[in-house]
């Protein structure tokens, strides 16, 4: 019997189904789950509008228009733009009902009825389609007569940059406490323990509140203080992850291969435990942008002129006990409740799609 | 089981220490408390006078130890805008605050198992995934926005329910709240409901589910009871301990978590306090009710611990 090379033995023998990643069938359990997937598109669709905020947004947010406050959706202006009198100025709209050009001047009857006149030297531009123009104000206006629609697009920029950033430091301490506790065992765990159970016995939304009265208001500190709160729940989960892992022969392999323990952690055990680590990422960031929505509803967390769906709901909030305006505040609330349902869609069809035991 | 107890109780002392101790740092980074107290134009005399009465110009480690010895003796210092004591302008305000979430919870309780238990009998059915669809909505949409959502839909739209304008009065007894103003209760005890009825009934819902699938409850079936008496009898029972955990650190949750809504409805507990103050950059009000909120918090977890031991043979005593 001719002898059989090894080479062609090694093939026949690979099964006719291809082995595949945790990856594949996590993605595609998600893939058969709707709901998900519908929470996936709406944020990958809110991820978008945040990057894409500067080209989707109709007007400029920070654009103030004084003669058109708190107008209904669908409102359109009609202004004039002038050069500012300031140099480097942004250039002033004056609201008009009609105009005229003639001799190098330029008549306007203006929004309240009067008659005003200006050198064409003075407009901004040069062409009528760049002094005159017709802003379509889908959403309407707010109190500042800025537009609603492009604040709220700018808005997802603020809550997500603000979300994300937050959350990553929250995974970074989260992670890093979690490994050691995991792996040390012993003083290390119950330290850590110790001060999770601390961080979780203080209200997260006054912690997040103090420790950005105590940083000052603005950006980073925002960051910092919604970030400082979010890690417990992601130490928790590392924690046990690495508790279960620990114990696993290919740890042991590393042990007896004399690998070093900081390699062993972050090489070794640490990709192993991404599954749960993704899950509870998604969860905090929903969370997140709670946090951020609350603490600038409260005038704390990044400030004005920026625009904020915190800050537009607590603009509208004034409106209310007088019954008109809604929009002022549904139009964030339904944004922000939009982007946190979405967020938590995704992150309960991820915890499914990673847990092969809740297959439905 | 007086082992346990006692080493609860000191694990919940060393737990309070540290919350203490995490405040304390966090305060100590505000800007100097003399300037916000005095202004702009404060003279220098007066702010180290100032400072001195607060000891602010000991080193730290003294101040830490000072914090540490006040606030275990219940001295939360004074308020800056009102100069009353941060304690006993929280105390007075207490009653609000446990009326509105002991209700909360109540309407959280009944609504959530009931609905968990229809979700489960009936699971993957129309009902069932609208209501957990609802439970996941009820999870993602902050307090304040929901209360907002509440308060036009109701209150300016529909014009059921007054939106605010509760004034407490000073002798009020706990009955009262539900007597006489339970139309200023029904609005904010029903948005703080919401987030609990959503996690309640996802949690009853799931373990009702895994207990439904266990061999007694085939057996039960089998020997052809009912499904009432096997639902109510021989799963629920069962199902309900996870519950109770949830419902258990949700009332600490709600009893420190109602601010958002007290704040947007006006309600005189102790979140609007806490919220009241932050404009006024009141820190030791601020500070006092962060603090006074986390001790709650660990009280009432130590007590459900103690009694979760009591109640479920299966809890493990170390």
């Amino acid at each position: 019997m001719a002898e059989i090379p090894i080479k062609q033995l090694a093939e026949a023998e690979i099964p006719t189904e291809k082995s595949r990643s945790l990856w594949y069938y996590s993605w595609k359990r998600l893939r058969r789950n709707r709901l998900a997937m519908a929470g996936f598109y709406v944020t990958i669709l809110i991820i978008l509008i945040a990057i894409f905020a500067g080209v989707l947004a109709p007007q400029d947010p920070n654009l103030q228009i004084l003669e058109y406050t708190t107008k209904p959706s669908g409102f359109k202006g009609n202004v004039i733009l002038r050069t500012n009198d300031i140099p480097n100025q942004d250039p002033v709209p004056i609201p008009i009902q009609s105009f005229l050009v003639s001799n190098g001047e330029i008549t306007m009857i203006t929004d309240d009825g009067s008659t005003r006149k200006l050198p064409v030297s003075k407009l901004a531009g040069s062409s009528e389609s760049q002094w005159h123009k017709e802003p379509h104000f889908y959403l309407g206006t707010d109190r500042y007569g800025r537009d609603i629609l492009s604040r709220l697009v700018f808005g997802a920029r603020v809550s997500l940059t603000v979300a994300f950033f937050s959350e990553l430091l929250s995974i970074v301490i989260g992670v890093l406490f979690g490994a050691l506790a995991g792996f040390y065992r012993g003083w290390v765990d119950e330290s850590v323990s110790w001060l999770t159970n601390v961080f979780w016995s203080i209200p997260p939304i006054l912690l997040v509140i103090s420790i950005s009265i105590a940083l000052g208001l603005g950006f980073v500190q925002t960051v910092f203080a919604i970030g400082i709160t979010g890690w417990p729940d992601m130490a928790r989960i590392v924690r046990g992850q690495f508790f279960s892992l620990r114990e696993t022969e290919y740890v042991e392999a590393t042990r007896a291969l004399g690998l070093g323990n900081m390699r062993t952690i972050f090489r070794h055990i640490l990709p192993n435990a991404i599954g749960p680590i993704i899950v509870i990422a998604t969860a905090g960031f929903a969370t997140a942008i709670i946090y951020e929505a609350s603490l600038s509803f409260l005038g704390l967390g990044v400030q004005p002129p920026t625009s904020t769906w915190g800050q537009m709901i607590y603009d509208g909030y004034g409106y209310i006990a007088a019954g008109s305006n809604w929009g002022l505040t549904i139009y964030p609330a339904l944004a922000i409740m939009l982007a946190v349902f979405a967020f938590n869609l995704f992150g309960d069809g991820l915890r499914d799609a990673f847990d092969p035991k809740l297959n439905r | 089981m007086l082992a346990f107890t006692i080493r609860k109780l000191f694990y919940s002392i060393l737990i309070i220490f540290g919350v203490m101790s995490v405040i304390f740092f966090v305060m100590n980074l505000l800007p100097d408390p003399a300037r916000m107290m005095q202004g702009q134009r404060a003279d220098i005399s007066t702010q180290a006078a100032i400072r001195h009465e607060l000891g602010l110009d000991l080193p730290v480690w003294q101040r830490y130890v000072n914090f540490l010895g006040k606030t275990a003796s219940g001295d939360f210092g004074r308020s800056y805008t009102s100069n009353r004591p941060v304690l006993d302008s929280i105390l007075e305000r207490l009653p609000a605050t446990a009326v509105l979430t002991l209700s909360a919870m109540l309407v959280a309780t009944i609504l959530g198992i009931g609905i968990g238990i229809l979700s489960a009998v009936k699971s993957y059915s129309i009902l069932d995934n609208i209501s957990m669809v609802f439970a996941l909505i009820g999870i993602s949409v902050p307090s304040f926005v929901f209360g907002l959502l509440v308060i036009i839909l109701f209150g300016s739209l529909l014009q059921i329910f007054p939106i605010s304008g509760f004034v407490i009065q000073d002798d009020a007894k706990w009955y009262e709240f539900w007597a006489y103003h339970w139309e200023y209760l029904a609005l904010p005890m029903f948005t703080l409901a919401l987030r609990p009825i959503s996690i309640i009934a996802r949690v009853t819902r799931s373990s009702m589910l895994d207990v439904l699938s266990s061999d007694y409850i085939r057996t039960a079936k089998s020997k052809g009871l009912s499904q009432k008496v096997v639902i109510f009898r021989h799963a629920l029972r069962n199902a309900l301990n996870p519950v109770v955990t949830t419902i258990g650190s949700w009332l600490a949750a709600l009893l420190t978590g109602a601010f958002f809504i007290e704040y947007i409805f006006n309600w005189p507990g102790v979140g609007a306090l806490a919220f009241d103050a932050i404009p006024r950059s009141d820190f030791p009000t601020i500070q006092g009710t962060v603090m006074f909120s986390a001790v709650v918090f660990v009280i009432i977890n130590y007590i459900v611990d103690i009694l979760y031991a009591k109640l479920d043979p299966k809890v493990k005593l170390n």
